[in-house]
């Protein structure tokens, strides 16, 4: 029997109890939809959640061997002198020059940082950069996620000027200066020393209404950095804070300072010379992050650099965490659907066995192999899976579409900003293809039992079934 | 006892039990049946319900084995072959006329008839030449789209007749093919077969009550009991 004639009778077949195959088609397409919806929306979460940190952090760091383990302790025996030299050799690279986008200097260094004037101070990490490249970096869009772009507003001319965390101007008495909105206001001075001298009184309020005066002109208000330089000396440097962001989450936003390379380097090296603590990378596109990192060991090799690479996965473990969790989810959520459409095809194929046993037994004898019979109802199978999956697949783009279109936002964890809820169906061919065919073969599977319960039947008890 | 009615035979059963398990009890089907049928002729068994006639007409047509005894059709013992052979050899040798026409529902008239031709890999041109000759014979050619809920139950039959004999078969198997019919249509449907009987040579074999159809065989088998009880050849 010729397979497209079998094909062609099971065809048919789909259509004598119309309402039965329309119900396991829409379980199937039901299937289907869900499986694609949830995979476009973790498809989402992981493009954003990696957008996020390649804007922010680039797709790979390089250190000086040893820094990822024991460098957070003591950032200035860990820099890298020759940062300068290391940018130009990756730029220059006729493998890895067409793959970056950008490579900038970072230093990276622990303080204390101190708004004197109200007395307060804790301590910070301290990120120096250069401005002009983090904007650069900021616009990396590779799977155009529109991820809003959170400028610090800091240039390369102002050397002094920076940026801190929502916590930290809290913690520094600095949320009027900065305008920062929802600050709770700390208790009065007032109330703490009640015994203080009415001359100091004066005189503090004093410098309190000219602080606020020169806020309301334009002025930003400055703090004091101070950190151990690279000889082990104590060191100081000004900063004129010019905004406070928010960083996510609370541990970040309380000790974070983002400053300009230059005074960064000035707090930890002094008049010595000048290092950073990483290079770091951002390339065109993450599907060539580990060719990078292969050609960048064996360029440090070659030269003798003693460096080490790192990528955003060691550097960001919730990156991969959150990926695992949410592919954990994803494949219990494609387990569940697919157990569903097993035992709703199996049940439908089952019935269409039991109410076809005579037509079986009627086919043998005319001479039909038990074989050819497997063949129809496993076709049968295969083809109530092609068409639902099918219907899922449009249903599912269509759905995404309108989703996408309704401009939803979400806060994912560790986010700054609301970014759009956006399901990335149609942006992912090979989820498309792949649940396709996870339905079409799980259908397929599910009508062999009845298929070969079919094929077994004797055609004496086949032709007397009532 | 040896029932042998000629000695050109179509099928042969020699020394044939058949014994059914229902749950725990044996019943017998067929007991020592010995029997020898004429090729190209009309062949009647009768008998009442649960004789065993269908029992016969099941091992004639190889769609059931034996206990005992063999049985062998066109000169084929059918106990030498296996699922697969027998198939093909039901798909070459024996047509079946079921008393409920059993047609394919999906398929139309046309595709119904043709459908023997496929299973024995008849070229395209050759099947459509055939079937419609057929479907012609039967005076069905104007039916030959129309699916069997839309035809009458003697069109059915005719297209169900005409299914058996598209592959020239040995031998032709019908149980009870008149049942259904009112007695003009079954009258209709027995002078149908008889003249396909004597235009393609084929042999018939029925189980049947009907008298009208006992009228016009050349040999008819009395079975009761599960044993053959009486032979008879028309004079």
């Amino acid at each position: 029997m010729n397979l497209a004639y079998t094909v062609s009778i099971a065809f048919r077949n789909l259509f004598r109890n119309a309402r039965r195959s329309s119900i396991t088609v829409l379980s199937v397409a039901t299937g289907g939809i869900a499986v694609l919806m949830f995979g476009g929306f973790v498809a989402n979460i992981f493009h954003s959640l990696e957008t996020g940190l390649v804007m922010s952090g680039g797709h790979l760091q390089v250190f000086k061997q040893g820094y990822f383990h024991f460098g957070a302790g003591d950032p200035a025996s860990y820099g890298i002198a020759n940062y300068d030299e290391v940018m130009q050799t990756i730029k220059s690279d006729p493998q890895l020059g067409p793959m970056v986008t950008l490579a900038t200097p970072q230093l990276t260094l622990f303080g204390v940082a101190g708004n004197f004037k109200e007395g307060v101070s804790r301590t910070f990490l301290g990120v120096g950069f250069i401005p002009s490249d983090r904007r650069k970096m900021a616009q990396w869009d590779r799977y155009d996620m529109h991820i809003p772009i959170r400028l610090s507003g800091m240039t390369d001319e102002q050397t002094d000027v920076g940026i801190v965390g929502y916590g930290l101007a809290r913690v520094l008495h600095l949320c009027d200066a900065l305008q920062v909105k929802d600050c709770p206001q700390p208790p009065k001075k007032a109330e703490q020393k009640a015994a203080v001298d009415t001359d100091i009184q004066a005189l503090a309020s004093a410098e309190a209404q000219t602080a606020a005066q020169q806020t309301q002109a334009g002025d930003h208000p400055k703090i004091d950095l101070l950190a151990a330089t690279s000889q082990g000396a104590p060191n100081i440097v000004s900063l004129t804070v010019l905004k406070a962001q928010n960083q996510g989450f609370k541990e970040m936003d309380e000790v974070f300072v983002g400053m300009p390379l230059g005074l960064a380097q000035k707090l930890i090296y002094g008049r010595g010379t000048k290092q950073a603590t990483s290079v770091v990378v951002q390339l065109n596109d993450t599907d060539q992050l580990y060719q990078a990192v292969d050609r960048l060991n064996q360029l440090f090799q070659e030269k003798g650099w003693g460096l080490e690479v790192r990528t955003f996965h060691d550097l960001t473990p919730f990156y991969d965490q959150a990926t695992g969790m949410f592919r954990s989810i994803f494949a219990f959520l494609a387990v569940l659907m697919g157990a569903i459409v097993l035992f709703t095809v199996i049940n439908t194929m089952s019935m269409v066995v039991m109410e076809r046993t005579v037509e079986i037994g009627t086919l043998r004898a005319l001479g039909l192999r038990r074989n050819a019979v497997r063949l129809l109802f496993i076709v049968e199978g295969a083809l109530l899976g092609m068409v639902g999956a099918t219907l899922g697949v449009i249903s599912a783009i269509i759905l995404s579409i309108l989703v996408n279109a309704s401009h939803l936002t979400w806060l994912p964890p560790n986010n700054v900003e609301r970014i759009p809820l956006r399901v990335n169906v149609t942006a992912n061919p090979d989820l498309i293809l792949w649940t396709w065919i996870l339905l079409v073969v799980i259908a397929t599977l599910s009508a062999f039992f009845p298929a070969n319960r079919a094929a077994r039947l004797t055609v004496v008890n086949a032709l007397h079934q009532v | 006892m040896t029932q042998t009615i000629a000695e050109e035979t179509v099928a042969r059963l020699n020394g044939v039990d058949k014994i059914y398990r229902l749950g725990d009890v044996d019943v017998v089907g067929l007991k020592g049946v010995t029997l020898a049928l004429r090729r190209q002729k009309f062949t009647v068994i009768v008998g009442p319900s649960g004789s065993g006639k269908t029992t016969l007409l099941n091992l004639l047509g190889c769609i059931d084995t034996p206990n005992l005894g063999t049985v062998e059709v066109c000169g084929q013992d059918i106990a030498t072959l296996d699922d697969n052979q027998l198939s093909d050899f039901r798909a070459m040798k024996i047509g079946f006329i079921f008393q409920n026409f059993s047609l394919i529902p999906v398929l139309t008239a046309y595709e119904n008839v043709e459908y023997p031709l496929l299973l024995t890999g008849v070229p395209a041109a050759e099947r459509k030449e055939r079937t419609l000759a057929m479907l012609n014979a039967v005076e069905l050619g104007d039916k030959a789209n129309h699916r069997p809920n839309q035809l009458s139950g003697g069109q059915r039959q005719r297209v169900a007749i005409a299914r058996s004999l598209i592959k020239e078969p040995a031998l032709v198997l019908a149980d009870e093919p008149t049942a259904n019919l009112d007695t003009r249509t079954g009258g209709a449907i027995i002078a149908l077969m008889r003249r396909m009987q004597e235009t393609q040579h084929t042999s018939f074999v029925f189980s049947s009550h009907d008298p009208q159809l006992m009228e016009w065989a050349d040999d008819t088998v009395t079975i009761r009991d599960g044993e053959i009880i009486d032979m008879r050849r028309a004079a």
